[in-house]
């Protein structure tokens, strides 16, 4: 397992995969940063990284599917999903394994952002703990995308529409608490409870102000765990029906 | 040894592979031979566990490959028909890779890396990008990744095609090699590449086997008797009179003359086939006549290949169809995991 790992690694950072990823988020991020600096007028000397990562999720409906896009629709293109279906290492392991990488990617990415914290506390001051929590609740949202985003890459041979599908799905699960509110689910208040479970960015809206509540936690922690079985599931159906 | 029984495979409701057993002992070289989509690809991925089995079950030095796959795995190397190479790694990473993942001991990768880079003549390449090597090097890649954890057995899907003459006779050479202290199953639709190299061959069509044996058997198969070629300083006519009286000469095939050489071919009948060629060139100096040349004719093996491959279908006719409709029946069990695999 370790073995996948590790190649998984090489083929994001010895390619200029992982960098053009993440100056690409960092260029977004950016943008945001900048918006919240020019917000500041004389009456509120402040600026949120809630609001900035709020932003930041948005985007990640586009960056999470690019980064787990290929993972499996390559190792088909290449033949090479036979090689490792036929060494002593089980379809768990081998998700787990690129699951792991994409995360150390994303990690990298993150580490990366803390530089704009870092510039501020040089020009003004951050408040630490506000920013521990916004940075784990935008963890935990990324990683839920990985493993939403590897999910519809198990079932797809072509990673564009990996990448589109993975993109569709992010994108519902962003914007899925202003259906909710819509008048169609007013009506049907059973049905409204229900979609309110999953509309993820409340939850994340708990982390962003400072709040970390532990079934936020648990919520996300599920969801991933599903996504990952679920593309367990979906690997060894294919086995099973195609040849 | 690899135990294959009841081997079958449905994709969806077409049948790919019928009911298929054969077993493959230590050391030995065997040939999987057959037409274009005959089921060879979907047998050899359903042996490396790859593709799981509609029924039947496949047992790798006792260990079953859908219940203890890890362990059974790990006595194969198995190259598929695309070479699993991936494009951006430099060859000796690739093999690094490998390595790790078959879980060979730290101790032992990079002897066993070293050793299968030389086998296939890899050392020049060993720092390039795969993605840049030509369709032979990728091969050999491939090839050198299935040796990797030195595997009891060896499976090697069409490992030839799209190589020039000069690697197939390599690639040939070092299967024979290979032979010392590994079995082989290689597939191919080549008969000649198969005959040349292999102990015992199965043949394969329509996902069911045709024949399992030494070429050697197969050749007798064909139920045609042994044809003599001979070449004699005389007419044709004196040829044919002199060879057609000779005991054990069945039938004068055909006979023709040029320059005042004869040639003829003839069939001969049960008897030992030297003992006749024997005698008809005693004949033949005794009336002083001189001889230029004489050869058996080997039955053609292409010959037996289309008779096994065309010989009927288990279930050739209606009547079969039915019969093994109602042989089935009494098995509920089977017929409902049929469907759910279906």
């Amino acid at each position: 397992m370790f073995a996948i790992y590790k190649k998984e690694l090489q083929s994001f950072f010895k390619t200029p995969f992982a960098y053009i990823i993440t100056a690409l988020f960092l260029f977004l991020f950016t943008l945001s940063f900048n918006r919240g600096i020019s917000d500041i007028n004389s009456a509120k000397m402040q600026f949120t990284y809630s609001d900035i990562f709020a932003t930041n999720l948005f985007y990640f409906a586009f960056i999470v599917p690019v980064l787990t896009m290929r993972c499996f629709p390559d190792e088909r293109k290449f033949g090479t999903e036979v090689l490792i279906m036929t060494s002593p290492v089980n379809v768990f392991q081998f998700v787990t394994a690129k699951f792991l990488a994409i995360v150390t990617v994303f990690l990298f990415m993150m580490t990366a952002s803390l530089i704009y914290p870092i510039i501020t506390e040089v020009y003004g001051t951050v408040v630490v703990p506000a920013l521990i929590s916004v940075y784990i609740g935008f963890f935990l949202w990324g990683v839920m995308c990985i493993a939403i985003g590897m999910f519809c890459a198990s079932f797809s041979e072509n990673s564009i529409i990996a990448a589109v599908i993975g993109e569709a799905a992010m994108l519902l699960l962003t914007f899925i608490n202003y259906f909710v509110t819509s008048e169609y689910f007013s009506a049907h208040p059973k049905l409204q409870s229900f979609a309110m479970m999953f509309a993820a960015e409340d939850k994340f809206n708990y982390f962003a102000q400072g709040i970390i509540r532990f079934s936020d936690v648990i919520f996300f922690i599920t969801v991933i765990i599903v996504f990952v079985a679920w593309t367990v599931i979906s690997l060894e159906a294919r086995r099973w029906k195609k040849g | 040894m690899i135990t294959v029984e009841h081997l079958t495979k449905y994709y969806g409701r077409h049948l790919a592979v019928n009911d298929i057993s054969f077993t493959i002992n230590d050391n030995e070289i065997l040939g999987f031979l057959g037409p274009n989509g005959a089921g060879k690809s979907t047998t050899m991925n359903m042996i490396t566990g790859y593709l799981p089995m509609t029924k039947g079950t496949v047992n790798i030095c006792g260990e079953d490959i859908s219940k203890n796959p890890v362990k059974a795995k790990k006595n194969i190397g198995y190259l598929p028909e695309i070479p699993p190479v991936y494009p951006d790694m430099k060859v000796n990473e690739y093999l690094k890779f490998c390595a790790e993942l078959k879980k060979i001991p730290v101790s032992q990768r990079k002897e066993q890396i070293e050793s299968a880079t030389e086998r296939l003549k890899l050392q020049d390449v060993s720092k390039r990008l795969i993605k840049n090597l030509s369709k032979g090097y990728k091969q050999r890649v491939g090839f050198a990744q299935a040796l990797l954890g030195n595997p009891k057995f060896l499976i090697l899907d069409e490992p030839t095609v799209g190589l020039d003459p000069e690697q197939v006779a390599e690639v040939r050479n070092i299967i024979r090699d290979l032979k010392k202290d590994h079995s082989v199953i290689f597939s191919s639709h080549i008969l000649s590449e198969v005959s040349a190299v292999c102990d015992r061959v199965v043949i394969i069509n329509k996902g069911e086997i045709k024949a399992i044996d030494t070429i050697e058997n197969l050749e007798k198969q064909v139920n045609q008797s042994p044809v003599i070629n001979l070449k004699a300083k005389t007419s044709a006519y004196t040829a044919d009179i002199i060879i057609g009286a000779v005991d054990g000469v069945e039938k004068i095939l055909e006979k023709s003359e040029s320059d005042g050489i004869a040639s003829v071919r003839f069939s001969v009948s049960g008897k030992d086939v030297s003992e006749v060629q024997n005698s008809v060139i005693s004949a033949l100096v005794s009336k002083n006549i001189q001889i230029i040349e004489t050869y058996t004719e080997k039955p053609d093996l292409e010959e037996v290949f289309v008779k096994l491959v065309n010989q009927p279908t288990k279930r050739n006719t209606l009547k079969e169809m039915v019969e093994e409709m109602q042989a089935k029946t009494p098995e509920p069990e089977n017929s409902d995991k049929n469907k759910e695999d279906n």
